[in-house]
């Protein structure tokens, strides 16, 4: 079976504390000014004292029919045969058609190299077996990553034991970022 | 005379670009122009990218005091990522944003590259540099002079809790002052104080992976981040553990909690001594664990007669069937059950008595060494490291400026109450102060009263401040010695349980700075007292220190840390108290003995009048104190800090989220960004700490947000020591 | 999200639609009013090339990497209408200064024989409508693919269209008017000015039934083109666009075509309502543009 890279983020375990957004800017050298991944707060809802506030951490979805590739006009953005969505630099002109296409926002224009910039869901950092730097350094093992076709992967396990939802659905982008909103005590033991 | 530089010409961003492009010329690969230490100005960067490949390096992290396990990756010479020891005890593999962002600070243009003395009037920002030779030659004389003068009482000396503290207190007593300043009365003496004055320990440990029932009152894990900790916080939540947190503000932690109780600002501990009313009603407590450890039980019978949670609910504000539900929940999960022992509580004179309330409630309920309640003292169970030797210290003259223990009796020494120090360097009571030796700390951002400890500090004759960056204390010093970063230094080593840690260098410093190891060594030889840090260098230091240990340092460096086998936990003294009775004191014989009621009891906070509000105080997950500002990847997470306003007082003085508003007390105003939320008490506004720094010299944070410092007033608790910094009121107007 | 696509790509789309409607107008004429209308072609045709132009200079300023943009010509990818845009605004663009060329006073024409040269321009003036349509349209398609509330109506690349022919002809008609030289005759200006009152009115259409479209769709787009009507782009909408740039031009051009401007007026009234058409057209790229930016999924 083919491999299909993804997440699952548990946001019930998500703090917000946004150590994954400074581990990858470390990681990848991501300009200030821009993030590759964030965590977003649905702000403080209800009225005192009856309030709540969730966190829900994102990036890029590598999406199944990621529209960020089809505008794409000199095959720059790619998406690749294990589901990693990447740009190629030496392709990318730089026409930012592809930041405006992605409905997730998930896309910057990198102010030093001109290029579209995005989570490569850490590729170089998996083919070294590591796991992506905002997975590995999470405090609350809300963000999870791992092969979405393989059933004893964490995520499988964790999508296959949890309801989840996925952002945007009917845009029909196809997202592989997986999200589980229900108290998860145990993190399986998984690949 | 050699040249006077200002902040702008040290540390211009034209000449960090020019670094930058100089560093790319070296061929050093990986890693972005942000992140090239500038060299015109620094030392030995050349040799540095030179090095080629990978390499990894077990460390430490000192983003804060928490001491997390780090692993470098270096490449090419360039610090390219830090991630957490899956080894470390404190952080299992993990880092939070501060951890993660040690790199930015590194190769910051802000930081001090070489020692630099004043060359303007004080706080003028007018430097000039200084070889170390030079510079700690200056300190050493301004010292001697101020001894010789005045006596050692007039040099105080003030640090914060680091690896190389111990050494500096040796530096301290060697020279024999009895002035010693720490942050501790700025943040928990009531926790430790009323800790220590009921168990004889003044910090616990709280077994969270077991517990069933959590109350806070004053942890907020989710924005203070202790690694680990909060780590545990956020399983034990996932494992739906009820979780009820006591805050006028609806914190991070409280939108993770079962249940978040907004509790008028100061009165925690009726909502405590109510649920010790019920408990004790409905004799809920646990009789036998009371009978064998505890003392002054009848006592508090008859205090927490009146205390019922009717009364409560008029104090505090929560329901009293709440308050009742949560005591009998509370009972019934015992001993599995906590009340957290806290960080600081609401700050209010009071304090102390919460945190004795809150210290009995958990006796009442034996959680003591009980799986899922209170961990007594590791202590014993902890490797000792080898000392050095040196003479005996010279006995201290002269009471202490910070009126431990004649004013406050009960303030540890260790502790002491720095708020007071700074207000007797203005009265010039007892005496006269005349010299500050800073270690690593910003008393300037992190006093109450800023304006008052600037002009304390401009009283001074002699100011020397150590640190890597130009902290708003180190603006208005008078020589400032640069610390290596944590990143390129040795510190003293770090001894948890079995294991024993090691911070070094994972690059060579980058600029003319040295470990505060060799600082204070340095300094001591210059004052002739070197016989008192009897080491050649760091490494010899450490060495010493790993003598009692089958390890050598080589050896420990390359693993990260050392594990003693077959080390066996000691439980034997867990239940002997290190209290005047032995036991637990519900009566406290300490406070008996000063004339004071000697159960947990209840005193009345003051209320701010109409159009006034409490200023709440806290932290956030993205900065340390008032350390981290500077830190451009934190600014990226969490740029400036914003007042808490409620809804209603946001839409009765007309303004909407990000307005500017005015924040005005008796002692000072500030004006700052409103964040508008229905998560916070109508009567409370809110502001994280750390911001509105004065120092010229920290480029990135000067002028973001505003300082609590410049609002809050000097208020002790004169029993802990602590400061009420929530019992100072505001107003609120749009800007 | 912040603004991606600034005022560079607004330029953009709006020459490549006013190059595109000049010279559809000036093939029409060519084809159906023959000698007539021989100065509203000739112009058409010196005009056309020239907007196009300084957009395609404009886009590869705004260009991340501008020094790359020959990897635009080193693939076509079909799913892109970038790509494939790209491929025919070059062709648009190369055969419109051949179009120009073969429009020059004989005695400018040094390459080629005059009897070939007329030959061609028969051919061309019947391919360029077609490419006019495909810049034209790939304008609103371009924007369509970004799957973004607004950009995605599919009523778009008709309004970019019907809005290119509108500027164009307006262009031509203000350019026509301008010229001291081969000034357009009082029976082509009716004609041209009858084919804008009439794309105006079709813009007007065309625009009603695209909000109320967006406003039965889902909530993002509702809101999305809540911002026009009432929201932060509301007064780009209703003054520049609407009011100056729709409604007033109008106006003008049916009072125009009834005869009912004294003459000494209606060269100022000309030059006036065709210059307004324009500034309009700019703003309806400008606000699709810009909001579609703004206004995002949720």
């Amino acid at each position: 079976m083919t491999v299909r890279m993804g997440f699952v983020i548990i946001t019930s375990r998500c703090i917000d504390c946004d150590a994954c957004m400074v581990a990858c800017r470390s990681e990848n050298d991501v300009p200030l000014g821009h993030t590759r991944n964030w965590v977003k707060s649905s702000g403080v809802q209800g009225q005192f004292p009856k309030v709540s506030e969730v966190f829900q951490p994102g990036n890029c979805m590598h999406c199944d029919n990621p529209p960020c590739v089809s505008v794409c006009p000199t095959g720059a953005s790619q998406k690749r045969s294990d589901g990693i969505v990447i740009v190629e630099d030496k392709k990318c002109i730089g026409c930012k058609y592809c930041l405006t296409a992605c409905p997730y926002d998930a896309r910057f224009s990198n102010s030093e190299t001109g290029k579209a910039d995005k989570c490569t869901l850490c590729l170089h950092r998996l083919e070294q077996g590591l796991e992506p730097a905002c997975v590995q350094t999470c405090l609350g093992k809300s963000r999870l990553a791992g092969d979405l076709n393989d059933p004893s992967s964490v995520v499988s396990m964790l999508i296959a034991q949890y309801p989840t939802r996925i952002l945007l659905k009917e845009v029909g982008t196809g997202p592989n970022i997986y999200y589980i909103d229900e108290a998860v005590p145990d993190i399986p033991d998984g690949k | 005379m050699s040249k006077v530089y200002t902040w702008d010409q040290l540390f211009s961003r034209r000449q960090f670009i020019k670094g930058s492009v100089a560093a790319a010329a070296l061929g050093a690969a990986a890693g972005i122009g942000l992140l090239r230490p500038e060299s015109n100005l620094g030392q030995g960067i050349s040799d540095q990218a030179a090095v080629k490949g990978t390499k990894l390096v077990t460390t430490i992290c000192e983003q804060c005091v928490w001491r997390c396990g780090v692993i470098a990756r270096v490449e090419d010479g360039v610090v390219k990522m830090l991630e957490g020891n899956p080894d470390h005890p404190n952080n299992l593999g993990r880092l939070c944003p501060r951890g993660n962002a040690g790199i930015e600070t590194l190769y910051s243009p802000d930081r001090i590259k070489f020692p630099l003395i004043r060359a303007g009037a004080r706080g003028s920002g007018l430097w000039r540099r200084a070889s170390w030779d030079e510079a700690l030659s200056y300190t050493a004389e301004q010292m001697k002079k101020i001894k010789d003068k005045y006596g050692a009482k007039a040099m105080m000396f003030n640090s914060t809790d680091n690896l190389s503290q111990p050494f500096f207190e040796i530096l301290l007593k060697a020279y024999g002052t009895p002035n010693y300043g720490t942050q501790r009365s700025l943040c928990f003496n009531s926790m430790t104080t009323g800790f220590l004055y009921t168990y004889g320990t003044p910090q616990p440990g709280t077994d969270f992976s077991k517990c069933k029932y959590m109350i806070f009152t004053g942890r907020n894990l989710a924005e203070g981040i202790s690694n680990s900790e909060t780590q545990e916080m956020i399983e034990m939540v996932a494992r739906g553990v009820k979780v009820v947190v006591l805050d006028p503000r609806f914190s991070k932690t409280a939108s993770k909690a079962t249940e978040w109780l907004p509790v008028r600002p100061g009165t925690d501990s009726a909502f405590f001594l109510a649920m010790i009313n019920v408990i004790i009603k409905e004799k809920l407590y646990n009789k036998v664990f009371v009978n064998q450890y505890t003392q002054g039980f009848e006592d508090l019978l008859t205090e927490v007669k009146d205390y019922t949670p009717e009364w409560a609910e008029k104090k505090c504000e929560i329901p009293a069937t709440t308050i009742r539900r949560i005591a009998l929940d509370f009972a019934s999960a015992a001993p599995a059950a906590i009340a957290h022992p806290n960080w600081r509580t609401s700050n209010f004179v009071n304090s102390f008595q919460t945190e004795r309330a809150i210290a009995v409630l958990n006796a009442l309920i034996g959680n003591w060494a009980q799986p899922g309640g209170l961990i007594p003292d590791q202590d014993l169970s902890t490797l000792k490291l080898g000392v050095l030797s040196h003479p005996a210290f010279p006995i201290a003259q002269g009471i202490r400026l910070d009126g431990v223990p004649w004013q406050y009796p009960m303030v540890p020494l260790a502790y002491g109450v720095i708020q007071t120090m700074r207000d007797n360097i203005l009265t010039g009571k007892p005496y006269e102060a005349k010299g500050w030796l800073i270690s690593r700390q910003n008393p300037v951002l992190s006093i109450p009263e800023r304006q008052k400890t600037i002009n304390a500090l401009m009283k001074l004759d002699f100011v020397a401040v150590i640190d890597i960056q130009a902290s708003d204390t180190a603006y208005y010093a008078d020589v400032i010695l640069p610390e290596s970063y944590y990143l390129e230094r040795f510190d003293g080593l770090i001894p948890i349980k079995n294991k024993i840690f090691i911070r070094q260098p994972v690059v060579e410093p980058l600029y003319d700075t040295k470990s505060s190891l060799m600082i204070y060594k340095e300094l001591a030889d210059k004052l002739g007292l070197g016989e008192f840090l009897p080491f050649k260098d760091e490494k010899d230091l450490l060495a010493q220190q790993l003598k009692p240990f089958a390890v050598d340092l080589e050896e420990l460096q390359r693993v990260g840390h050392y594990e003693m086998q077959d080390f066996k936990e000691d439980h034997s003294k867990d239940f002997e108290f290190q209290t005047s009775s032995g036991k637990i004191e519900i009566s406290s014989g300490i406070m008996a003995q000063m004339g004071k009621k000697a159960v947990p009891t209840w005193n009345e906070p003051p209320r701010p009048e109409k159009d006034h509000y409490y200023l709440l105080t806290g932290k956030t997950a993205q900065h340390t104190q008032m350390f981290t500002q500077n830190n451009r990847w934190l600014l990226e997470v969490f740029p400036e800090n914003r007042a808490w306003l409620h809804t209603s007082v946001a839409a009765k003085i007309g303004v909407k989220m990000n307005d500017d508003v005015v924040l005005e007390s008796e002692v000072g105003k500030v004006s700052i960004k409103a964040y508008v939320t229905e998560g916070i008490r109508p009567d409370c506004i809110f502001m994280v700490g750390g911001f509105g720094h004065v120092s010229k010299g920290l480029k990135a944070a000067y002028g973001l947000g505003a300082s609590d410092s410049a609002l809050h007033k000097t208020i002790t608790d004169p029993i802990s020591g602590g400061s009420a910094l929530s019992e100072t009121f505001v107003t609120v107007s749009k800007a | 999200m912040e603004l991606t696509w600034g005022l560079m790509i607004v330029i953009y789309l709006f020459t490549a639609g006013l190059s595109a409607g000049a010279m559809i107008t000036s093939n029409l004429a060519f084809l159906y009013g023959g000698q007539e209308f021989e100065r509203v072609s000739r112009w058409g045709a010196y005009l056309s090339p020239f907007p196009i132009s300084l957009g395609l200079g404009v886009l590869v300023l705004d260009l991340g990497s501008p020094f790359n943009f020959y990897q635009l010509f080193l693939t076509l990818e079909l799913s892109s209408p970038m790509s494939y845009g790209s491929w025919i605004i070059l062709f648009f663009t190369m055969l419109s200064f051949v179009y120009l060329y073969l429009w020059l006073p004989e005695t400018y024409q040094k390459i080629g024989q005059t009897q070939q040269l007329k030959r061609w321009k028969k051919h061309l003036t019947k391919l360029m409508p077609f490419l006019s349509i495909a810049v034209a349209s790939y304008t609103g398609l371009l924007l369509n693919a970004a799957v973004r509330p607004i950009w995605n109506a599919p009523l778009l690349p008709i309004l970019f269209l019907v809005s290119a022919l509108s500027t164009g002809v307006a262009a031509v008609i203000l350019i026509s008017n301008l010229s001291p030289w081969k000034r357009a005759r009082h029976k082509e200006l009716h004609v041209l000015t009858k084919a804008d009152a009439g794309l105006i009115i079709l813009e007007c259409l065309i625009i009603l039934i695209m909000i109320v479209m967006g406003r039965l769709s889902s909530a993002s787009e509702s809101i999305a083109f809540n911002s026009l009507l009432v929201g932060n782009y509301a007064w780009v909408f209703w003054l520049l666009i609407v009011g100056l740039g729709l409604i007033i031009p109008l106006f003008m051009e049916l009072m125009e075509l009834k005869g009912k401007i004294p003459v000494k007026w209606v060269w100022p009234v000309t030059i006036s309502s065709s210059f307004l058409v324009l500034f309009g057209g700019f703003f309806v790229r400008y606000v699709i543009t810009y909001a579609g930016q703004t206004n995002s999924w949720f």
